[in-house]
């Protein structure tokens, strides 16, 4: 009797150690909403932040990558091109608002700021559980020049952000093949 | 070579008249759009994506300062691109104006389009816009609506428009109201092919239409047009459980109160209902005091009798209509009744009564000997014997009036001047007066019949009425008493009551003997239907 009870603990130990140890798979994440309340918190910044004066005291260019989506190109992308262009447009607009966070004063500001970036940081987490590399937190772009371009004022910094998300970012979540194989 | 060309030129006017169809369908879905953004955009051109990859714009023109086509410049520049061109075609429009096109087969989404229009170099027209905001999508296909099972319910089910990428970012809205009615209710539904309308009449006729718009997160546009209304009826309701039982209890209570009012008016009611007959016991109390010692007397009287024939005593007391008497008797020969001559006021009055159309029916004497001698229990068979050995004669006898029957005994000796034949036996020894109303012939075919029937359970019976008008009773013995019973009940109707046959009575004399069952004659009040004649 003794014995018995002894092997479950053992086998109740190893089980646990072996939880703690193993990473364990990430659900992935297709609900649309998750990404519409990123796309409606960074609407709501660009509307807060267009009247601000002298561009809430924000100063210099900011790279940010092509929003521009043609169908008809689309179809002949895969995933993987796809989920690089969203990769590299996500950290080029991380790197942004770290930048403008730096130069406002306001701290309502610095909060809207802070949300967005928040969301960029989320929107990593999202393309991970399924199963596309987060390369937000690379140093460099994946991507060439072509794909990008410059802006100088907050405005059009975040109108740009949230075109991003509205276009690219949300293509290539609805098209994920996680997702394509949960609905099926 | 033939059937190949005629094949071709079906194939060919299958085609042409299905591109003409969606031709004729494309032109009137345009212009319905056209029509839609008139009125929903302010600005120049007006601008709608119908996909995902097309852009149409259109700006209207008074047909005074409108051009050509070629006149007209569309050019386009996306973000961060090269200008480009498109190229520009006009269509009429009504009330005089015209309509310019130009529509773009690959667009770019979620970046900034400036568009520019010039006429003759001269800018007209100048507008920046996203297209994924800008959708008019087709109104959905194949509205139908189901039933739920479930009152006051509909399913309606539709056919979202076949947009890759964009269809969870549809919204819908559902119009529906009774038929015939303009009023009515809208509700919208995101990312759904199907909503079920709730609230809904029981047994109604709904119009149901929806429309399709983008959501607006990530893409929008403008209300589609609406669909072709459906209609359907609504599942018919079943009694609210709530409502039956309140009809019941409602009911109930009231039944309860009808009762208690009805209980407590019951004496009205019936009084109203049964209303209490007069009877007129107080009015003649001598008369039916006297009546009923006489019933109970001849009861007395019929009770030695074995049976199977008997007078009916209604004659007193009997509310009913008038019928027939229906008796005979079986008179008990043993007690023998005391003979005695008529006294001649008596055979006067018989013979006055002869005279006139009321008959006696005698029965001759030798068949009251016969009678006589004869043991109780076998006379009814005895009797006929007799009677047909020796048929006792009928005389004419004076009737009573209608309803009266008579059953007397007569004492006298008779010839008998008709044959026995015409004698019945159930009529033997009694023999009963009817008045009028039925031939004789009638009555002796009834009669026989009986007769007939009962002959062989050896009783007399009889339940039929008979008459003999023109019959005379054979003249019996002393034995035999000739009783008069009027069977009209209590209407008063009957001939001895009557102001006629009191006269009658009064010409001749009622006389009344005693005999055997010791009817006291002075118990027997005027006017009596009771006659003896000895």
């Amino acid at each position: 009797m003794s014995s018995i009870s002894g092997l479950v603990a053992v086998l109740l130990t190893v089980l646990q150690w072996a939880g703690r140890g193993l990473p364990s798979p990430v659900r992935p994440i297709c609900d649309p909403r998750v990404l519409d309340r990123f796309i409606m918190e960074a609407r709501d910044t660009e509307n807060a932040l267009r009247g601000c004066k002298a561009g809430c005291g924000v100063t210099g260019t900011f790279v940010v990558p092509l929003t521009n989506v043609d169908f008809v190109v689309l179809e002949t992308k895969d995933t993987e091109e796809q989920a690089l262009e969203v990769q590299s447009g996500l950290f080029l607009f991380g790197q942004a608002l770290g930048a403008v966070r730096e130069s406002v004063s306001r701290a309502a500001v610095k909060s809207l700021i802070d949300n967005n970036k928040s969301n960029i940081h989320s929107l990593g987490q999202v393309l991970r559980s399924l199963h596309i590399k987060d390369l937000s937190l690379s140093p460099a772009p994946a991507v060439g020049d072509s794909a990008t371009r410059k802006v100088s004022s907050l405005s059009e910094l975040l109108r740009v952000h949230t075109n991003f998300l509205r276009g690219k970012v949300r293509l290539l979540l609805t098209n994920a093949p996680a997702c394509q194989q949960n609905s099926t | 070579m033939t059937n190949n060309n005629l094949n071709k030129l079906l194939a060919f006017c299958v085609l042409f008249c299905t591109q003409k169809t969606s031709i004729v369908h494309g032109a009137q879905a345009l212009e319905t759009k056209v029509s839609l953004l008139l009125h929903a955009e302010p600005e120049n051109p007006k601008c709608f994506a119908e996909g995902m990859s097309d852009l149409t714009c259109f700006w209207e023109e008074d047909e005074e300062r409108a051009g050509s086509a070629d006149q007209y410049s569309f050019i386009y520049t996306y973000q961060n691109e090269n200008s480009s061109e498109c190229s520009v075609t006009a269509l009429p429009a009504a009330g005089g104006k015209r309509l310019y096109f130009c529509r773009l087969s690959q667009t770019q989404l979620f970046v900034p389009l400036d568009i520019r229009v010039f006429r003759d170099d001269l800018l007209i027209h100048n507008r920046s816009l996203f297209i994924e905001v800008v959708f008019l999508l087709d109104p959905p296909a194949n509205l139908t609506l189901t039933s739920t099972g479930t009152q006051g319910q509909l399913k309606a089910s539709w056919l979202p428009p076949s947009l890759k990428y964009m269809g969870d970012s549809m919204m819908y809205e559902v119009s529906y109201a009774m038929a015939g009615s303009h009023i009515g209710k809208v509700e919208e539904v995101q990312a759904s092919s199907e909503l079920i309308l709730r609230g809904l009449q029981s047994g109604t006729k709904y119009k149901v239409r929806i429309r399709v718009k983008l959501d607006g997160i990530s893409y929008s546009g403008y209300w589609s047009a609406w669909t072709d209304p459906v209609l359907m009826e609504t599942m018919p309701g079943d009694l609210d459980p709530l409502i039956v039982s309140l009809s019941l209890i409602i009911s109930l209570v009231l039944t309860l109160l009808s009762l208690l009012v009805l209980m407590s008016h019951r004496r009205f009611l019936l009084k109203k209902i049964w209303p209490i007959i007069p009877t007129p016991e107080s009015k003649f109390q001598v008369l039916f005091f006297v009546s009923l010692e006489y019933e109970t007397r001849y009861e007395e009287w019929l009770g030695h009798s074995t049976g199977g024939l008997w007078l009916r005593p209604t004659y007193f007391y009997s509310e009913e209509f008038p019928a027939p008497l229906e008796v005979l008797s079986e008179v008990s020969l043993g007690p023998v009744l005391p003979s005695s001559a008529l006294p001649p006021k008596a055979s006067e009055a018989l013979g006055e009564e002869e005279d006139e159309d009321k008959k006696l029916k005698r029965v001759d004497p030798a068949l009251m000997e016969g009678w006589r001698e004869t043991p109780q229990e076998h006379w009814p068979m005895d009797q006929l014997r007799a009677i047909h050995r020796h048929p006792a004669p009928w005389t004419q006898s004076s009737l009573l009036e209608s309803h009266d029957a008579y059953v007397t005994l007569n004492a006298q000796n008779h010839s008998v001047e008709e044959p026995l034949d015409d004698i019945l036996e159930e009529t033997l020894p009694l023999q009963v007066l009817f008045a009028s109303g039925r031939t004789s012939s009638e009555s002796r075919s009834d009669l026989s019949s009986n007769v007939q029937q009962s002959s062989g359970s050896g009783r007399l019976s009889s339940q039929s009425s008979f008459e003999y008008p023109n019959h005379t009773w054979p003249s019996k013995g002393p034995g035999y008493t000739y009783m008069a019973v009027a069977d009209s009940g209590v209407s008063m109707d009957y001939s001895p009551m009557s102001s006629n046959k009191i006269d009658d009575i009064g010409k001749g004399v009622i006389y009344t003997n005693e005999y055997k069952n010791e009817i006291p004659a002075h118990r027997r009040p005027i006017g009596s239907p009771i006659h003896f004649a000895f």
